[in-house]
Parts: C-alpha cells; sequence; structure tokens
C-alpha cells in the first residue's frame, strides 16, 4: 500500500474529524499550533505518513489499521514529554511507517492499550509507563521493565521535570 | 511470559512440581547481563520470565544534553558490533531533519561499510553459536575466518570495531584504490570460506543433531509478535527494511532477501549464512561501481524545527531512531529502538514448551543465542546509584579506598 493511499483511506474512514491535512515538503517546519489535540491531522513523506488524532478515536484508528489495512507490525513507540501534554506516538507498518500520534495530559496520563490487536506492543507500552509514567489501561502485566530494582515510585527519567545528577569530575582540572 | 500466566501454569501442573531455574544475570552462554527465570516441569522449560533492566546507560536522556556532532560518537557507543548501522540510521534521520542529500560516493562507502559490519557480525555470531553446541572446532575456525573482514575494516576506518565512519553529511574517510584490491582479494577469500561453512552446517550431524527441530517460532507468531530481521525470516517472512523501505542505495545494488522455511535455529545458521554471502557481493558491487566525488558536504549544526524516522537492516534486524529537533543545537527528542527489544517477546515464545514441541534446559542456550541477543543495545537507560531520590557520588579517596579492596 502505497503513503497516498494510506492518507486517502484514513480520510475517508474518519473524515469528520479532519480539519486540517497537509502534505509538507521534506525538511518543512511544523508549527507548534498544528499539533492541538482537538485537530486530525494527516502528513505525508516519502514512504512516512504522520497521523495526529484526539485521544478519543486513537484506538479505532489502529483497530482499522491493523484489522482492516493490515499494518500489523509495531516498529516502535514513541513517548515525548511536549510540557502539558504527554505525546505517544506508535509507529506502525513492515514496508510504509504510518505514525499514529496522540496527546494526553499529563497529570491525567492514561491510555487504552493496543496488545489485544498486536501482542508485540506489551513491551514498548510497558517501556513508555517505566519512563514518563503513562498508564495503559487493560494491560496485561504493567510491570517495570526498564528502570532497575529499587528504583523510587513516581520518578520517570524521560520527563522534563527530572534531573539527572551532572557528573562531577574527581580531580579538579589545573 | 508473564508473571500471571507462570501461576497459571503452577496450579495445572502434572506432577504438581515446578522448579523455577534463574539464569543470569552473570551467565558463561550470555556475554552481557540479562536475568531469565525458567520454569521447569523436570527437564520441560514450561514458562520464561525476562528482566533486561541490568544494563541501562541513559542515552536517550544524554543525548538531549549534547549537541547533533557529540551525539554521533555517543550513539556509536550504544553497541559495538552494530555500531555502522547505528551511526548510518542517526545520520540519516538528521540528514532528513536538514532535508539534504548526501554525495553519490559517500553513499556507496556507507553501503559497503554497512556490509562489512553484517559480514562480521553474522560471522561472529556463526562462531557463538557453533560454541553453545559444542562445536568448537568451527567456532575457532569461523574466528580465525572472521580476522580477515575486521583486517579490511581496520584497513579501511582505521579502527577494527568502532569505527568512526558515518557522520552527518557522509563520510569520514575515502577508500583508495589500493584499498579497493585488498577488499576485493579479501571477499574472495570469504566468499570461499563462507561456502565452506554453508557445507558443514548442511553436511555435518553435530550441527544437524542440536540444531533442527530447536526453537520453533511459526510464522504466524513470528508476525503476532513482531519479530524482525534473521528471526523473522528464518520463519518463512519475506521482510527486509533493504527491500521495503530502501535507503542508501539498496533499491540500486542487487541482493535478494534470503528466507528460509524450517522455522528453527537450523534456518537461522542457514539465513544468516546466505546473507553473509549477499553481503560480500554486494561489497563487490559497490567496489566496481563506485562513482569518483566527493564524500562529504558540510551541513549546519542545528537543523530546522521537524522530525524524522530513520530505519535500518541491521545486522540484528530491523533498527529504527526517532528524533524531534526544536531548532537548537540539541535534539528535543531522541528515540532508539533496537532489534533485539522487539525479537525479546519471540524469543520468550521459543523458549516455551508447547503440546507439538519440546524445549530442554539443554536447549536453553542456543534458542538464546539463536535470536543473537545485544542486551547493552536493548537497555539503554540506567542512571547512577540513585535510590529513593538520594544520589551519591564517589570521591577520588573512596574511590582510591574501593580499589585497594577489591585488591586484596
Amino acid at each position: 500500500m502505497e503513503e497516498n493511499e494510506v492518507s486517502e483511506a484514513l480520510k475517508n474512514k474518519f473524515g469528520k474529524k479532519i480539519l486540517e491535512i497537509k502534505i509538507p515538503k521534506k525538511g518543512e517546519k511544523v508549527a507548534e499550533d498544528t499539533l492541538i489535540p482537538e485537530i486530525m491531522e494527516i502528513k505525508v513523506f516519502k514512504r512516512r505518513v504522520f497521523v495526529t488524532v484526539p485521544i478519543e478515536i486513537y484506538k479505532e484508528v489502529i483497530r482499522y489499521l491493523v484489522e482492516e489495512l493490515g499494518f500489523n507490525h509495531v516498529q516502535a513507540m514513541t513517548g515525548l514529554d511536549a510540557g502539558k501534554f504527554i505525546e505517544v506516538m506508535l509507529h506502525l507498518g513492515r514496508g510504509i511507517t504510518i505514525t499514529v500520534r496522540t496527546r494526553i495530559e499529563k497529570d491525567r496520563s492514561v491510555l487504552s492499550t493496543i496488545t489485544d490487536l498486536v501482542p508485540g506492543a506489551s513491551l514498548h507500552e510497558r517501556e513508555i509507563h517505566d519512563l514518563l509514567g503513562v498508564v495503559f489501561e487493560g494491560h496485561p502485566n504493567l510491570t517495570r521493565v526498564i528502570v532497575p530494582e529499587g528504583w523510587p515510585e513516581n520518578v520517570y527519567p524521560l520527563r522534563k521535570e527530572y534531573h539527572p545528577e551532572q557528573p562531577k569530575p574527581i580531580r579538579e582540572m589545573s | 511470559m508473564q508473571e500471571e500466566e507462570l501461576q497459571k501454569t503452577e496450579k495445572k501442573s502434572a506432577y504438581e512440581l515446578f522448579f523455577d531455574i534463574p539464569v543470569g544475570p552473570q551467565h558463561p552462554a550470555l556475554k552481557e547481563p540479562a536475568f531469565f527465570k525458567f520454569r521447569v516441569e523436570g527437564e520441560r522449560v514450561v514458562g520464561v520470565d525476562v528482566d533486561v533492566s541490568y544494563n541501562h546507560r541513559g542515552i536517550e536522556r544524554a543525548l538531549e544534553d549534547r549537541n547533533y556532532i557529540q551525539n554521533i560518537y555517543l550513539i556509536e557507543r550504544i553497541c559495538g558490533i552494530c555500531n555502522v548501522a547505528h551511526t548510518l540510521c542517526y545520520a540519516q534521520a538528521v540528514e532528513q531533519l536538514h532535508g539534504k542529500e548526501i554525495p553519490p560516493r559517500a553513499n556507496y562507502i556507507r553501503l559497503m561499510m554497512e556490509e562489512l559490519a553484517r559480514i562480521h557480525s553474522h560471522m561472529l555470531w556463526l562462531g557463538v553459536a557453533a560454541h553453545e553446541i559444542g562445536f568448537d572446532t568451527l567456532f575457532m575456525y569461523v574466528w580465525r575466518d572472521r580476522e580477515v573482514v575486521m583486517d579490511l575494516i581496520e584497513m579501511l576506518t582505521g579502527n577494527r570495531v568502532t569505527t568512526a565512519v558515518n557522520t552527518i553529511g557522509g563520510v569520514r574517510r575515502d577508500v583508495s584504490n589500493e584499498a579497493k584490491d585488498k577488499v576485493k582479494k579479501g571477499m574472495n577469500v570469504l566468499e570461499e570460506r563462507l561456502k565452506y561453512y554453508r557445507k558443514v552446517a548442511l553436511n555435518d550431524p553435530t550441527v544437524n543433531a542440536r540444531c533442527s527441530g530447536v526453537g520453533i517460532l511459526k510464522p504466524k507468531d513470528a508476525i503476532r509478535l513482531c519479530a524482525v530481521g534473521p528471526t523473522l525470516r528464518a520463519s518463512g517472512v519475506k521482510n527486509d527494511v533493504r527491500k521495503d523501505d530502501p535507503y542508501t542505495l539498496h533499491d540500486e545494488v542487487p541482493f535478494n532477501v534470503i528466507t528460509f522455511d524450517t522455522m528453527d535455529v537450523f534456518a537461522r545458521v542457514l539465513v544468516r549464512i546466505d546473507e553473509t554471502l549477499e553481503s560480500v557481493n554486494m561489497v563487490r558491487y559497490c567496489l566496481d561501481h563506485m562513482p569518483n566525488g566527493d564524500v562529504r558536504i558540510k551541513l549546519p549544526l542545528s537543523p530546522p524545527v521537524g522530525e524524522a524516522i530513520s530505519r535500518v537492516e541491521a545486522p540484528r534486524g530491523e533498527l529504527i531512531h526517532y528524533a524531534r529537533s526544536n531548532g537548537t543545537k540539541n535534539p528535543e527528542r531522541y528515540k532508539v529502538r533496537t532489534p533485539t527489544f522487539e525479537n525479546l517477546p519471540s524469543v520468550s515464545e521459543m523458549l516455551t514448551s508447547k503440546s507439538d514441541y519440546e524445549v530442554n534446559i539443554a536447549d536453553i542456550p542456543i534458542i538464546l543465542a539463536s535470536i543473537d541477543p545485544c542486551f547493552s543495545c536493548t537497555a539503554r537507560m540506567e542512571f547512577r546509584d540513585v535510590s529513593k531520590g538520594k544520589t551519591w557520588i564517589w570521591s577520588l579517596k573512596e574511590l582510591k579506598a574501593h580499589c585497594s579492596k577489591s585488591r586484596r
């Protein structure tokens, strides 16, 4: 399936939610205000599609992509601390990469799991839970996997408010 | 397998006797720290729990605090063996942010270095696998021949393992004509030896007895659990980032995607040997068709605001980097997803007995080795000793005291 066909299929299926569709050129600037959660936006690069969806239809869009369009491979999941929000990006597909992006509030960071659709997403969700504190509702085993034993609760190393201790030189340079 | 499922199997035991065997974090079969808890019923393995949190280094966070040039050298140290794949993926992501193409000669050199790294990684794996099945003669033969490609890499880049050849905007070293001749000679030696190893793998009763029918991963499960790389191709699924999402020059250089349909460790051995032979041919093609010209373009330190996803077929499978730039000289977020992390659910599946196939304790090392695990790639996020919010740093005096204590 080509990148433009995917974006057309998504527009046909979830058309009402789309307010703006942009096909930027390579390396074009992404304005910050295009990422507000009410807007569903589709960007198409060469073999890359970026879809921004509101949290309500996040799982619906993924179900459509996995079950009907056949993008059943989870490449990765990226979590990102964007100030008041946490941005979760799911990269799907084996040939072209479809990135489904959603934004959740930092204080109530709850998102429904997709492990029932793709079991291989389990470790990715646990990683984001570990590092950013997003809770995936319905995940069968949301325990810590990345941070070591004895790591304090409610300390999430990839959030911007966490500052790792800077190593000091053990000997002053003269 | 998850903790809950382990508890479920406990109740269903025919003998009502289960033992948990811990393997790791330090274990002679695994060269890197990872902890596996195997639940066994007699000799059968019925469950496995994986913990990879021993080797976290905090690289993703550290990347946010350094500039794009410093990050090349940090990225390179995620993994020693796949260092070319990592720097290539990083350089591609940053070039995508800049929206710039690199000169064609640089692309050829990048592809050649990537394939040379694949040859050395697969030969290293073949040696390790031979050692795991107790075939140490093959291990020593393969590692002796691996020195041929290691010497070539050293001649081309100045270093045996950490090559530092890729950089933002191209490559750091050109290839001379004398070097080309030496690489060609080396490829002839390697091709002959690899064909011999293929014959050994196909005909030797030891390899056959220890690898056939062991560590089965069905194509359906491989797709469901998102397996990547040779592990996936050995289950008969034709998938390779180099063909599906061509980068550098993979749409021009001819090569075949190797698959094998026996789904076991034996298939993984043969897929890797055949892939190495393909790589030898790709290196030859690069040497013959390399155009003249520059090998690097200069790019500014700060790329424009934007985001990029870069994919590379590393020796162990699909490698993904995600970069988000905020217009400054440091990246806003940099995410690395390595192939071993993606293959962990698959290896748990291989290590669990099913109704139609059994996993014995003796098969654990070779099944674990068959995905070519690399745990220092997988776990990148550890911080120094932090417990309950307290941190401490040793002074030089304390460090010296500790050293002298351990010397005693």
